[in-house]
């Protein structure tokens, strides 16, 4: 492993020389929360490189809330900066559905493909953040091509892919002083992090006793948590993994890719009229199965990543955490 | 691996439209490029500007410069598709998922049991087993639909009783005089059938109510869970396993079937919805 170290004032110089060959996204502060945002040179010094997870999940980079899948696009090539691990970990269901099997989804290849990613090590948490519940790490390791770390003015950059070396050598990062390892100090704020997480979440069980609660039959419990949910499908549209989406006709054969959520009233009626998910307290236990059962046997990986956003968005203040831990007693 | 655009359909002109019912109609379609498929499997059409739907071709899979398209209207889309005429086009996508394995039924009899628009999958299946009938024992056809009006492909029933080796068997919920086969629900029909049910494999195509009612019955002859083949209908978008919306259990239907074995889903929830 090589870590680059890079002054706050050179990284920042660096991000301005990118912007000449690239399209450059990281998160901003909006409000009380975090959000996603194309920089411009004036804007990089108010990039929020602490702070939580971006209200918008990464997916919808690869996979916009609308894309036109048929016309032809412009190849534009990105730069997301700042992506924390719950996000890029999602990726790896997301490319075993869109790249694998006997199909390979060419719109998403492309978004994919023109796009660079450099994670971040998350320093503060939500209370619904609960990633390393799932053994994941609040801090980037792989799906993405530079991992970043920020520690008192000093960014300490790792190529994590290939893609990701060549890069820093283009834009000579790689000529600052490197080191094999992290310095302490990053090493031993994630640990603390990592410690901060797992007592927060002590009760949240893990995936394979989650998994296990959920497939009993418990209707009462699915009707009991169903009470409250108004089916706006927020907890799917802004779930990093949650994939599903309609496609709308247009003139010349064209096509629009909109995502669509198995929450929402009419998402599996068949045109006779029957649907399987008619039920809400039906439709609610779905997402569940989808999430703990049906992917990791489908495509080998769990839909959920713990980054809290279905607990924080839900307008019947249905906390996922709180029936699964129900549905495990 | 597919290197072109999977999303982009492949132009097609209506060529003919055949009345089949008052409800149903069947499109024969010319594709602007090569398109082939095997029997089972099914295609995404588009109306350009409206929608798109998933439909299994009726034709033969051997017929490769054209393709039929048997369609009943019942929503949004295909109301459209029964407003379209000929010289207009439509979009195909496909051919997509598991079709019918006909190399397993060899040496066997094949009973299949159809009901209302799932004739569609069955002719073209009955078109593939007639190719192959010196490899086949019997193919029985019990069919029904819900009024004599209602019954497809009336040309095709009086070829096929002339075939060898292939026996025809109808009902209809309800009749005038003027009906001369059997009345009440499809599952009547297997009372008077002869099968021999250890050589014998069976495979089942209708509106949900009667693929339940039919394979329970399948059942109840004999028929062994793997030797009972079923074409599964869900909600599609896609058709390529990348939407969500045919979601049944561990499965997408259009990718892991539309045909099932039924001892492949029979645990799976809400397979007859």
């Amino acid at each position: 492993m090589k870590v680059y170290r890079v002054l706050e004032q050179k990284f920042f110089e660096f991000l301005a020389e990118t912007l000449s060959e690239y399209s450059v996204f990281a998160p901003f502060l909006k409000g009380n929360y975090t959000e996603y945002g194309e920089i411009s040179p004036e804007k990089i010094k108010d990039i929020n490189f602490g702070g939580n997870t971006p209200i918008t999940p990464l997916k919808a980079f690869f996979f916009p809330i609308k894309e036109n899948v048929v016309a032809t696009k412009k190849p534009q090539q990105r730069i997301i900066l700042g992506v924390p691990n719950c996000d890029l970990a999602a990726l790896t269901l997301l490319d075993n559905i869109y790249l694998g099997g006997e199909f390979e989804d060419n719109c998403y290849k492309e978004n994919r493909s023109n796009t660079l990613i450099i994670g971040k090590d998350c320093d503060e948490m939500k209370p619904s953040c609960h990633c390393t519940s799932y053994s994941l790490k609040p801090y980037s390791e792989k799906n993405c091509d530079v991992s970043m770390s920020f520690w008192e003015g000093i960014f300490y950059l790792t190529p994590i892919s290939e893609k990701g070396q060549v890069f820093l050598d283009k834009y000579k990062i790689s000529r600052n002083e490197s080191f094999d390892t992290l310095p302490d100090e990053v090493t031993r704020k994630r640990a603390e992090l990592v410690e901060e997480l797992t007592k927060q979440n002590k009760d949240v069980p893990d995936e394979i006793a989650s998994r296990k609660g959920i497939e009993k039959e418990n209707p009462e419990l699915w009707k009991k948590h169903a009470s409250t949910c108004v089916s706006c499908g927020a907890c799917s549209l802004i779930c990093p993994t949650c994939h599903c989406f309609l496609l709308i006709d247009r003139k010349d054969f064209e096509k629009v890719k909109n995502w669509d959520a198995c929450q929402l009233p009419g998402f599996a009626k068949v045109a006779a009229g029957e649907d399987p998910l008619a039920r809400l307290y039906d439709r609610v236990k779905y997402r569940y199965l989808c999430k703990f059962s049906y992917k990791p046997d489908m495509f080998n990986a769990l839909a959920c990543t713990g980054c809290g956003r279905c607990i924080d968005t839900c307008l019947g203040k249905i906390n996922k955490n709180e029936v699964i831990s129900e549905a495990c007693r | 691996m597919h290197d072109k655009n999977i999303y982009k359909p492949i132009r097609s002109k209506i060529i003919n439209i055949i009345e089949e019912s008052p409800t149903i109609k069947t499109f024969v379609l010319v594709p602007e490029e090569e398109f082939s498929f095997k029997t089972g499997q099914f295609i995404e059409v588009t109306v350009e500007n409206v929608g798109e739907a998933p439909f299994t071709p009726s034709s033969s899979p051997l017929e490769t410069k054209q393709l039929e398209v048997t369609i009943m209207r019942a929503g949004y889309v295909t109301d459209q598709m029964h407003k379209m005429e000929p010289g207009q086009y439509m979009g195909i996508r496909g051919p997509y998922g598991r079709g019918y394995p006909v190399e397993e039924y060899y040496d066997k009899e094949v009973l299949i049991l159809g009901g209302g628009c799932g004739f569609a999958p069955i002719r073209s299946l009955l078109y593939s087993l007639k190719a192959i009938s010196d490899k086949l024992r019997k193919v029985t056809l019990c069919y029904g639909s819900k009024t004599q009006e209602e019954c497809i492909y009336k040309p095709y029933i009086k070829e096929l009783r002339e075939t060898p080796k292939f026996e025809v068997f109808r009902s209809v919920d309800k009749a005038d005089e003027s009906w001369e086969e059997k009345v009440g629900v499809v599952t009547v029909l297997l009372d008077d059938i002869k099968v021999d049910i250890p050589n014998s494999v069976a495979v089942v195509c209708g509106p949900p109510i009667m693929m339940k009612f039919g394979t329970k019955k399948l059942l109840e002859m004999g028929y062994p869970e793997d030797k009972i083949y079923l074409s599964m209908e869900k909600n599609m978008s896609c058709g390529l396993g990348k939407c969500g919306h045919c979601a049944m259990g561990n499965y997408f239907v259009c990718k892991d079937g539309p045909v099932f074995t039924y001892n492949e889903i029979k645990d799976t929830p809400h397979i007859w919805m």
